[in-house]
Parts: C-alpha cells; structure tokens; sequence
C-alpha cells in the first residue's frame, strides 16, 4: 500500500512541478487495547533514539481561575514515580547518555527523550513510569511551584517585550480559554493544590490520550515487543476527556491598546484571527507569511527595514492553534521613529497584498522557499519524533507529513490573496503598541 | 493493510506476555558502535583548504566558509569589524543589495556573512547558483555608503535594545571585568562607537584580512568531493592570496580576591547573577576534554551540583549553570542565574557553598561514570548533524591538531578519573578569587550583597562596564529639564487641563506644635493671591494684586517689597510651570537625589533675583515631590522643605493632598481639606488698598 501511494505521489507532483518531491518519511502505527496510540519510525544513519510522548492536554484545558496549571503539572512530571525515586528522572537520563525536556503549549504537553540507541528499554520504562506510577508530594509541589514562578519572571516579567502574547491573547480571546497563555498567572500558580494535581492526572493523563512516538535506530519487532511489555498494562482512562467546545465570538470593532515596558524601542503588532491549523487554508495563510516576511526579499522586511528603514525588525507568524489561531504582524521601531508611523508601513503591505496579485516570479519565489523549508525540516530523528503525533492528533493522519509539499503547491496567487482579504480585517484585529515605560502618562 | 498489521502484532503481542519487572531499571543493549562519517578535502592554488562530507540524506548542500584569524583591537572604532562583515552581505559591484535578495529568496537558499565566516545553503539543484552569490559577495563586495548607514542605524537601535535586557547587560559587564577593555575580548560596543564607524575602516578590514590563505571552507551534503572540487574552483580560483598580521596583547588580570560588581537596573525583579574570572585552559587540548568532565558535574545540566541545589533543593531559580570555556587566548569559568530579588543574596551564597564543597569532596565513582555516559551521548548525538563532521575536520587543520583527535576523544573522555576531576576542581573552581556580578535592582539587593566582596565594597558598573560611584548619581541619557516638566505637566493632567483652571481655592488644615491651623489659599489667573492662616490666636494673611501685595500680620499691614515681592508673586502665578522663561526663570536638571528612597530628578529654578528653589520630580510618578526654598529672615537664612504626596485629580488636574513642610528642626503635616476650581472668584477679594 504505501508504495502505490508513494507512486500516485509522484505521478502527482510530476504534474506539478518536475523537480519539486517531498522525501517520504515512513513509519508505521497503531493502537494499544487501552487507547494508546504508538507510531514507530526508523533511521539507522545515527545510533540513537527518541522516545517522545504526546499527551493531548494544554493550557486550553485549565480552568479560568487555575491558569498556568498545564505548565505547572509539566514540571511535576519530572519528580518522581512508584519506582522512580524523587529527584531521580533527569539523573537517570543524562547518566545513561541521553538528554530530555518537556514543552507544555495551549493545546498540548510534549515529553521526550534522545537516548543512545541500546537504551530503548530504559526510554519506554521511564515513559511509563510517569504514565502509570507518577507520585505527586508537596515537597515537589512547593519546590516546583517557586521554580516555576522564576521561570514567569525569567521568561516574562524580567524581558523585554516578553508579555507580548500574553498581552495579544488577553485581548484576542475573552470567551475562549486560549485567553491566558501556557506559563499562567502566578496568582493563580500559587493557588494550585495536590488534590487538583491528582483529578488532573487522572483526567488527561491516561494512554487513551497519549500518543507514543520512537524514532531512530531500532529494531521495530523488538520495540513493538517492549512497547507491550511497559505501556500495555497501562489501565485505560475512565473518565470522558473534556475538550473546551466554545467558539470564540468574532469581534465586530478593532481592539487597540498600549503597553507600557521596560523596553527602549516602541513595537507595533496587530493580530489578526485565522482559523484552526488544520482548516484547509492554512497553507495559503503560512505562504502569505513567507511573502511578508520570509527572507531578506520578503515585502515587509524590504519596505520597512531595508527600504523605508523604520524598523529593526519587523515580519509576521501565523500562530495557527488546534482551535484557531492568530495572525500576528509585528514591527520594532528603528532609534526615533513613531509607532504610528511604522503601523502605517505595515498597514500599506497588507492592503497591496489585498489589491494586487502576487507578480509570476515572485509566487515562483514563493513555491521554491516553500520546497526548501520542507526539505530541511524533520532531518532529526528528534524533530520528528514530535512532528509526526502532531499530525496525528491534529490533523487526524499522521500521513499527512508527506502531502505537505503537494498541499503548498496546489496554492494559488489567488487563494493568497483570498486569504489576505478574509481573514486581514481591520475589525476583528487586535492592535498593540509596546511603549516605553517612561512615555507613560500617568 | 492496517487491520491485517493489528491482527499480526495480537498474535505476536500474545506468544509474549511476560510480565515485564517494573521495580527494575532496565538494562542498556550492547552499546552501539559511534562512527564518525569521513571526509575528503582538497587545497586551491591560492591556499584556500576546502573539506568535502558527502550525505546524500536530504537533496541539500551547505557551503561555509571560515576565516582564521586573531581576535583584533578595535579601540574608539569598536564594532567596524562586525559591520563590515554585515556589509559583504548587502551588495555586489553587480548585483545592488535588492537583487542579491531576491535571487538568494528565489532559489530558497540562505546566505549569510560575518567579519570571519560566509554560509550559504539551498537545495542540491541550486547549488550552484548559490555558490556563485556566495563567491559574487566574497570576492566582490560593493561597501556601498547607503548601505553602512543603514546597517549603524540598526546597530545603534539593537545596542539600545539590549539597554533593558538583564542577559545582554550581564554579558557586556562580564566581559569588561573578565578581560580589561584595553583586551580585545573586552571591548564593548557603545552607540558612540558604533558612530564613528567609516566606509574607509570596513574596507581596510575586508583588504587586510578576507584572503584564500587563512580561509578554510566546509562543503557539506548531498555533493561528491569531484564535483564540489569543480565547482569551488570555477568560483574561487581568482581570490587572491596575501599576508595577514598576527597581533599581540596585553596579558588578562585575573582577581586575587572576591569581588562584588553591581549593576543596577531599577525595574528588575529578578537578578541576574554570574561567578566569573578569567582561566588559562587552552582549546583542543587533553586538558580541555576533561575540564568538560568537571564543568558537567559542577553545573553543566539539570544533573549539576548547581542546578540540583539552586533550583531542585532551593528553588531560587529556573536554572543555574556554570561553564568551564577553554580558548586560544584566554578562557573564563562562569556560573550564572536568575534569581528573584528577595533570594538574590542566598543564591549567590549558595553558589559559592556549591563551588568550594566541589573543590573539597572527591567526585563519586557513580556520578563520574554518568558525567562520562552524558557527555558521550552528547558526542555521538552530535554527529547526527553531518556539519559536525565537517566542523572537527576543519577544527584539526585550524588547530593543527592530530588526525585522530575526535577518533579517539571518547578513549580520552572515557579514561578520566575522579583524582583528575579533583585536581582540576583546585585548579579551576576558584569561588574565593572571583567577581561576583549582579545585575538587577540595587535598592534591594546590594546591601546583602557585601558581605561577599572580600573589602566589604559593592562596586557599581554602569550597562557598558564603566566603574562609578553611586553617591554621585548620573542623570540618564536623553533626559533633559524640559522632559521632566513636560512629563511632569502630563502627570497631573496635561497642559489643555491646566489651562482650563481660571482661579481655584484650596483649604488645608494641619499642626505644629498642638497647635490647630487652617490655611486658605484662593488664587485666580494670571496671578492673583489670597492666602489666609488661621490658628486660633494668630491669624496671618497674604494678598496679592498682580502687581501689589501686603502682608496682615497680628493687626499690623506690610507692603510687601524688594524679594518678597517678587517672590509672592512668583507664588502667586499659576501655572508657573507652564513658561519659565516668561516670568525670568532658568530651570537646569542638576542630577538625581532620593526622595523617600525613590530616585527623583533634582531641578533648579534660578528666580530672576538670583535666588534659588530646588525642585524633586519623581522619577517613576513624573511628579512633584519635594521643593526646597531658601527664605531670610530677621534671624538668618533658613531653608523650607515642602514634601508633596497623595495627588488627587479634581477636573482633570492633579494636586497633593498631602504636605510635610520642614524648617529647620521643626516639621509640619498638612492635609488638604477641599480644593474648589472655577468658582468664578471674584477680583475684589485680590485688592491691595
């Protein structure tokens, strides 16, 4: 089966584009009795392997007086276990030769290790391990909770512009929970107790909303063998995962505020609302970014850094998130130059981009940044040990890894335009102005 | 197909169900075999030595060129060499900055420069389109002046940027205290450096320096050594070659004894703290692979002494590291944090008490073995990326290292002992002769932080390493007089609001000595006063007219004369503050003081009798906060001090509610009863008979 596809494929892209195919990253998956979902993917070129767990629980999942608390249970995930002794796991890993780390986000929590490639066993056994046995004590809990507080101040409070999302979402969200961000308020960090951390685990934290990814030098028998042996006595979650199923309203007026920080240079940044990741403008959304700002040749960066030189930087990002998304345009201003004066820079590309079709070579130039971007991505067992559950859960095919290329070029001049017009609207938008604090009138 | 696979992995899933014994650590496989990929490198006629990794794993090929040379002096002009390897990138003699952009774009290629490397990457099918743009700007830079004024504007944005990131402040101050700034690792780039920065000195840079025979290029990818050979020849081949200086410098002073260097920065709320000195551990030696040992046991992960202790035991922190960095100079030993202010003291302590046990207790057999089992994951980890393998062959031919220096860098790593990690320890970890550097908000933390400075001292450092004394206080850049007043005038309700006011009247009550008195002040625009004090016994007014004004004192009348006069009538004006210049004043910003402990911005007003009133602004707040006057009087002269708080808006303008007024030993809390604006004051009240 997957050869016929591999040829549909490329009889596909030959249509297309001559030169243009995607490497196909293959793999193979498939359910635990107790929901877990596994994918396997191997690459002997280096011999080591990831071992990554994807848990379908974010910050959208915390309550509106808890924020925070997703991150939080993050950082408890690392103390201890039946069989693990408290304070052990980082010690286990990086004494056996490996590395690991989590990221907590609005719509998940991601777990890995890269270990060498003979530790597999210990990989799955510490995966587990924190799946089935996870102890939660106070002195974890206290110690985490200032730890995580520094990380608040280190990341947000103590950095320039870093409020920034925080700021955006605040504003860009008020019935949706992606209204607060993953790190949360510390009001609210401070307020968590064990027996929420406890509810927590075993609400979200369950194999039926897991997904186990192994990518790298393995065996697949054998690792679907040790699989069995750590993750299939795993009982499965008896209670019905709650997932927030509320729609945020679309704003009817222009939301326009100002923050005042410990910043030297003003920031303009205006955030636009774009649908889920997976709707199927997407790819038209992420190539109108690369237009506005991928490469030095890209409208936004030449207009404002290079041509009109108002901006130290200035680009775009499509946060596209599981529910929706945002489309954030952004500037920092160039010694001396005003903020109004850089949002009607940015407001000047995006209304040609609106008017006018995007010139021939330039959507060639586009497709080819596109071809390139895709190449290069997933060339670490590591990256894909991520990527691939992402697609899984997001998109509800992990396949859909290799159709990305042929999904980008199947955009046209026009649907980006399309999508410049739809969703760059001036009245849904969120507008921000990061000031100084010293223009700050009191 | 994907049911038929469920099916299979049941059955097999069900021939072993053996229970797997959890309690128990797994057991590792027989440990892979780590090969490091080869190479092949070939030598162009004009000395420039290229080295060839083939992988043919994605269609992709990279190009990076290096160029070895020794770290330069740039004295007044620091930051022309890191300008003028960001000019090679901004056009060509033929190809103008916009089109060099937009065919690197089109291809999807990155090309990037530096003062000492060029890197440039696209897809295999591009390659050569991408070389030849990485030659074009290699061997034909434009140094176009529009483009070097653009390029110091943006630098001189960033520098300013970085005035208010905590990490890029603590890196600037650490190099000035690790090196000296007369050391070119110490040097630090200012907005006025940055300046002064010419076309001629890019250009002299690219001249003496950008030449084939100190350049080493790494071409790795999906490339055959023939045909990279092939094609960096076609664009290579006509760089000429020609003799580079090597210079000299001035020996590092490294600390004898601990030091504590502050640097405030009055907003934090978090301090950033690093251990730092100056250590003679040169690269690429034997000695260098097993200080990477000590340093990883010390605090080179989550499973170093310092992060266990700092965050996992204490939770002062997010993270504490140190690193151990070896170089062909001079190298450093540094352990840094984030800490919150109120733990900022103790986790400095605490990094000390970490430091000087590590020196004393032997490193355990276990702990050893898995700093050796981390670091060797970490080394064939690395080797995933095939740029790695290009990197340790251009390091041996750099360097001059032998062939089998990687082959055989795990043997070397793996045969260091717990007596060696020790002696090193003594060696290197040095937290008795080391600066401590602070950055973050001194009102809170400096104090706790002397009894670290073997003197007893915190020395204070500007952002850009400059030593100054903080009892002299320094006026920050791009304050002026005018915008403290004008931040002032926008602090209590801005200039259109003032002006709204025609005439007002304020009620105060207050004691002095347990006397009761009541103060009524009415004033109407432009300068018109009637102020009244009543206490009980003694009664007090003060009438001016605009241009008269008495004193009724116990029964008896005085014309007020000379200064007084002219001084009511300052008192008199509303608004004063609105234009100095038109009633005869000079305000100056002098510098800063304290007020309460909170800085203030400290102005004096020159009255035209050349008398003086001292002004307080509130740096934070913009508003007034104290005012010092000098009065004489029949006993000598004495100086009055008004403190002003609790601003309360009425119709759109601010007034403080509350004063304490100081004369001599004598103070006085006055609260404000009622302030009643625009109540159409009539000009009777005002006369002056």
């Amino acid at each position: 089966m997957k050869k016929t596809s591999i040829i549909l494929f490329l009889i596909f892209t030959l249509a297309i584009n001559l030169s243009s195919q995607q490497r196909e990253i293959e793999f193979e998956e498939y359910d635990l009795e107790n929901g877990l979902h596994v994918i396997l993917h191997q690459d002997d070129s280096t011999p080591i392997v990831a071992v990554s767990v994807f848990y379908h629980v974010g910050s959208k999942n915390e309550q509106a007086d808890r924020t925070g608390f997703a991150h939080f249970f993050e950082h408890l995930m690392f103390e201890g276990t039946k069989n693990i002794p408290t304070g052990e796991y980082h010690k286990i890993v990086s004494s056996n030769g490996g590395a690991n780390n989590a990221t907590t986000d609005f719509d998940r929590t991601y777990y890995y290790e890269i270990l060498p490639s003979n530790q597999l066993a210990l990989g799955l056994w510490l995966e587990s391990e924190r799946m089935l046995h996870l102890k939660i004590d106070s002195t974890g809990v206290e110690t985490q909770r200032k730890v995580v507080k520094e990380e608040r101040k280190q990341r947000l409070d103590n950095r320039p512009y870093g409020s920034l999302l925080e700021e955006t979402f605040k504003r860009a969200y008020l019935k949706h929970p992606y209204n607060w961000t993953p790190i949360g308020s510390t009001q609210y960090i401070d307020m968590a107790t064990i027996d929420e951390f406890n509810d927590f685990y075993k609400h979200f934290y369950v194999p039926n909303n897991a997904v186990l990814t192994i990518s790298g030098d393995i065996d697949i028998d054998e690792a679907k063998e040790l699989i069995e042996q750590y993750f299939a006595d795993i009982p499965k979650g008896t209670e019905e995962i709650k997932y927030p199923n509320i729609t945020e309203p679309a704003k009817t007026e222009e939301v326009r505020d100002t923050v005042y920080d410990n910043v030297q240079l003003p920031m303009v940044l205006m955030s636009y609302p774009i649908p889920s990741k997976t709707n199927s403008e997407s790819y038209a959304i992420d190539m109108l970014t690369t237009l506005l700002s991928g490469g030095q040749s890209a409208r936004i960066y030449k207009q404002l850094v290079d041509k009109e030189q108002k901006a130290v930087f200035a680009g775009s990002v499509p946060l596209a998130l599981e529910d929706s998304g945002q489309f954030i345009v952004y500037a920092i201003s160039n010694m001396g130059v005003d903020g109004m004066d850089l949002e009607k820079s940015l407001q000047a590309e995006i209304d040609k981009v609106k008017s006018e079709l995007i010139p021939d070579r330039e959507f060639q130039k586009l497709q080819n940044q596109i071809e390139s971007r895709i190449t290069n991505s997933n060339s670490t067992v590591a990256g894909l040990a991520g990527a691939l559950p992402s697609y899984y859960v997001f998109y509800g095919g992990t396949d859909l890894i290799n159709q990305e290329l042929e999904k980008y070029l199947s955009v046209t001049r026009e649907d980006i335009k399309n999508v410049a017009n739809k969703y760059l609207e001036s009245n849904g938008r969120v507008v921000l102005y990061y000031l100084p604090k010293s223009e700050e009138k009191l | 197909m994907k049911k038929i696979m469920f099916i299979l992995f049941l059955v097999i899933a069900f021939s072993i169900t053996a229970q797997v014994d959890r309690s128990k650590m797994p057991d590792a496989g027989p440990a892979p075999e780590i090969n490091i990929g080869d190479y092949e490198s070939f030598e162009l006629d004009n000395g420039l030595k290229v080295f060839v990794v083939e992988n043919n794993k994605l269609p992709r090929v990279v190009f990076s060129l290096i160029l070895h040379r020794e770290p330069i002096m740039e004295n007044e002009n620091i930051g022309y060499i890191s300008i003028a390897g960001q000019l090679l990138r901004t056009g060509t003699t033929t190809r103008p900055k916009d089109q060099l952009d937009e065919e690197v774009d089109y291809i999807g290629g990155t090309l990037s420069t530096s003062s000492t490397s060029v890197y440039a990457y696209s897809l295999k099918k591009h390659s050569e389109k991408i070389l030849e743009l990485m030659a074009d700007v290699v061997l034909n830079p434009a140094f176009n002046k529009d483009e070097l004024d653009k390029l110091k504007k943006q630098t001189i944005s960033g520098i300013k940027a970085g005035e208010d990131e905590p990490g890029a402040i603590a890196a600037n101050v650490r190099k000035a205290l690790l090196y000296g700034k007369d050391h070119p690792y110490g040097e630090i780039q200012t907005v006025e450096t940055t300046e002064s920065v010419s076309l001629d000195m890019c250009k002299d840079y690219y001249n003496t320096y950008f030449h084939p025979n100190i350049a080493y290029m790494a071409v790795v990818g999906d490339i055959t050594k023939d045909e990279a050979e092939e094609l960096v020849t076609k664009y290579f081949s006509k760089w000429e070659k020609k003799d580079v200086p090597k210079p000299e410098y001035k020996e590092v002073k490294k600390p004898l004894v601990r030091k504590v260097a502050m640097v405030d920065r009055d907003n934090s709320v978090q301090s950033t703290i690093s251990i730092t000195y100056p250590i003679d551990l040169k690269v690429y030696t034997d000695e260098a692979i097993k200080a990477r040992v000590m340093n990883y046991l010390l605090g080179g992960g989550a499973s170093g002494e310092l992060f266990q202790v700092l965050r996992e035991e204490k939770g002062y922190t997010y993270g504490a590291y140190s690193s151990t960095n070896a170089d062909r100079l001079i190298g450093n030993f540094t352990a840094s944090c984030d800490a919150r202010n109120e733990v900022t003291d103790s986790a400095v302590a605490a990094f000390i008490d970490v430091m000087t046990k590590f020196k004393s207790e032997k490193v355990s057999e276990e702990k050893l073995q898995a700093a050796k089992n981390y670091l060797t994951g970490s080394f064939s980890r690395s080797l995933e990326s095939p740029q790695t393998v290009a990197n340790f062959a251009l390091n041996i031919a750099r360097y001059n290292l032998p062939k089998d220096y990687y082959k055989t860098y795990l043997q070397k790593l793996n045969a260091v002992t717990a007596d060696e990690v020790q002696g090193l320890a003594k060696k290197y970890v040095k937290p008795d002769k080391a600066h401590v550097l602070v950055v973050g908000k001194a009102g809170e933390v400096a104090g706790s932080l002397k009894r670290f400075s073997t003197s007893g001292k915190v020395d204070y450092y500007d952002i850009y390493g400059n030593k100054y004394d903080p009892s002299v206080s320094k006026i920050p850049a791009g304050v002026t007089v005018e915008t403290v007043t004008d931040n002032y005038i926008n602090a209590i309700g801005g200039k259109e609001n003032i002006e709204k006011v025609k005439d007002k009247v304020s009620v105060i009550k207050g004691a002095v000595q347990g006397m009761e008195m009541k103060i009524t002040i009415s004033q109407k625009a432009p300068n018109k006063l009637f102020q009244e004090l009543d206490a009980g016994m003694m009664k007090q007014s003060t009438i001016f007219d605009g241009t008269k004004g008495k004193q009724i004192a116990m029964g008896k009348e005085v014309q007020l004369e000379g200064n007084d006069l002219l001084e009511t009538k300052l008192e008199a004006t509303m608004n004063l503050f609105l234009d100095y210049k038109k009633h005869g004043i000079t305000a100056e910003l002098v510098g800063m003081d304290k007020v309460n402990g909170n800085d203030a911005y400290k102005v004096v007003l020159t009255l035209p009798n050349n008398n003086t009133w001292t002004q307080l602004y509130d740096v934070n707040s913009r508003l007034l906060v104290k005012q010092l006057s000098t009065k004489q009087a029949p006993q000598g002269t004495f100086t009055v001090a008004i403190e002003f708080d609790d601003y309360r808006e009425v119709e759109g303008v601010k007034y403080p509610y509350k004063f304490s007024q100081t004369v001599g030993p004598q103070s006085m809390e006055m609260e404000v009863e009622s302030i009643v604006v625009n109540s159409g004051l009539d000009d009777s009240m005002f006369e002056v008979k």
